[in-house]
């Protein structure tokens, strides 16, 4: 009886980790910028972990089953994230126009690895429709 | 897949070494059966050494297999004349394109490259229980395909078109992993290189084009 009530609160605690959000709206860039949707669709590994995406200045923490649209200047804009014994990051480049990055975590010694892989549009789109919401990054936000 | 090769060769290997270790041994005919080993892989290597073995074989499939020449630092050259650039990074040029550009030529050059990625990875629970992943065994692959067209037209006149598709992947293990721009960067120094062969191949139609053109149209 003991074990059941643990594995459910095990599952009410892994499953509070995803994200709670307005659900995926594609918004298009005013002229001359990109944006560039970082989606991270729920798994139960490294569900606790929100390690900082950044695209050109901006950095932002996404949760399991959110994302992030960040507007940048077209052009060449790298994109990376931070994990705990790893870094990924890859580079952006082109026309003003959407662009998706799907962010994983995977296996690591200490901590998970996080990984920015980007995505056709078609296959992200469909994705990041049914598995994502957009996370409130004013939590993350230190001070006023 | 070639992660999931490496691991099956890692384990045959793993599994091979645990029963002579233990002394046990096998009956003739599965002693002299041949054992599929991936490419690139021994299956009766060492753990780390079989992995170290892939690790050597996509730094060269990400230079083309060409070592220090596919980065043009081996096999620089420049086209017979000079040609303008119309379209494209000036910065992100094939060598021999980019040693051969001049602002004022009445040829020009036009490049593109694209790049799409691809990725395999094993399913996390199954890389969880498998012993070898913890030797160092791939847990998958980060591919990109870079594709690159290079066009040099005189008005419009087409003088050569010029196109070129490589693909590149690297491993990733447990205690070590490639960022996907290394990937990227690999795949774009190798479609260059592509593209630079090519226009070495066409060398002698080009000099002849060259051979039409004023004193002050060749290369510089």
């Amino acid at each position: 009886m003991k074990s059941v009530v643990r594995m459910l609160l095990l599952a009410v605690a892994v499953s509070g980790c995803a994200v709670a959000g307005a659900p995926f709206q594609r918004t298009e860039p005013p002229p001359g910028m990109s944006t560039i949707y970082v989606y991270r669709p729920y798994h139960y590994v490294g569900s606790l972990l929100r390690p900082p995406v950044t695209c050109g200045d901006e950095t932002a923490r996404i949760g399991p089953g959110g994302y992030h649209a960040f507007v940048v200047p077209a052009g060449t804009v790298t994109c990376s994230v931070q994990g705990g014994e790893s870094v990924d990051e890859t580079a952006i480049e082109g026309a003003p126009r959407h662009y998706y990055i799907r962010e994983e975590i995977g296996w690591g010694v200490l901590s998970g690895h996080p990984h920015l892989n980007p995505m056709d549009n078609d296959t992200a789109h469909d994705e990041i429709a049914q598995c994502c919401v957009a996370e409130d990054q004013k939590q993350y936000q230190v001070g006023p | 897949m070639s992660s999931a090769g490496v691991r099956v060769g890692l384990s045959l290997g793993l599994g091979l070494g645990a029963l002579v270790a233990a002394g046990c041994a096998l009956p003739a005919n599965q002693q002299t059966a041949p054992v599929a080993a991936p490419a690139g892989a021994d299956s009766t290597a060492s753990a780390p050494s079989t992995v170290a073995v892939g690790g050597e074989q996509s730094a060269a499939l990400a230079s083309g297999g060409r070592g220090e020449d596919s980065e043009g630092k081996g096999g620089l050259r420049r086209l017979p004349f000079a040609g303008r650039l119309v379209s494209g990074d000036a910065a992100e040029l094939p060598p021999a394109v980019a040693a051969s550009l001049s602002p004022d030529a009445p040829i020009s050059f036009s490049y593109r490259e694209e790049l799409s990625h691809d990725e395999y990875h094993l399913p996390l629970w199954y890389s969880f229980i498998d012993p070898v992943t913890y030797v160092g065994a791939p847990l998958g692959d980060f591919g990109v395909t870079a594709a690159a067209e290079l066009t040099i037209a005189r008005g419009d006149r087409l003088i050569g078109q010029y196109a070129a598709k490589v693909h590149v992947s690297k491993s990733y293990t447990l205690y070590k992993q490639p960022t996907h721009r290394e990937v990227e960067e690999a795949a774009r120094a190798a479609v260059r290189a592509k593209i630079d062969d090519e226009l070495a191949a066409d060398d002698a139609r080009l000099s002849r084009v060259a051979m039409n053109l004023t004193g002050a149209e060749r290369a510089p």
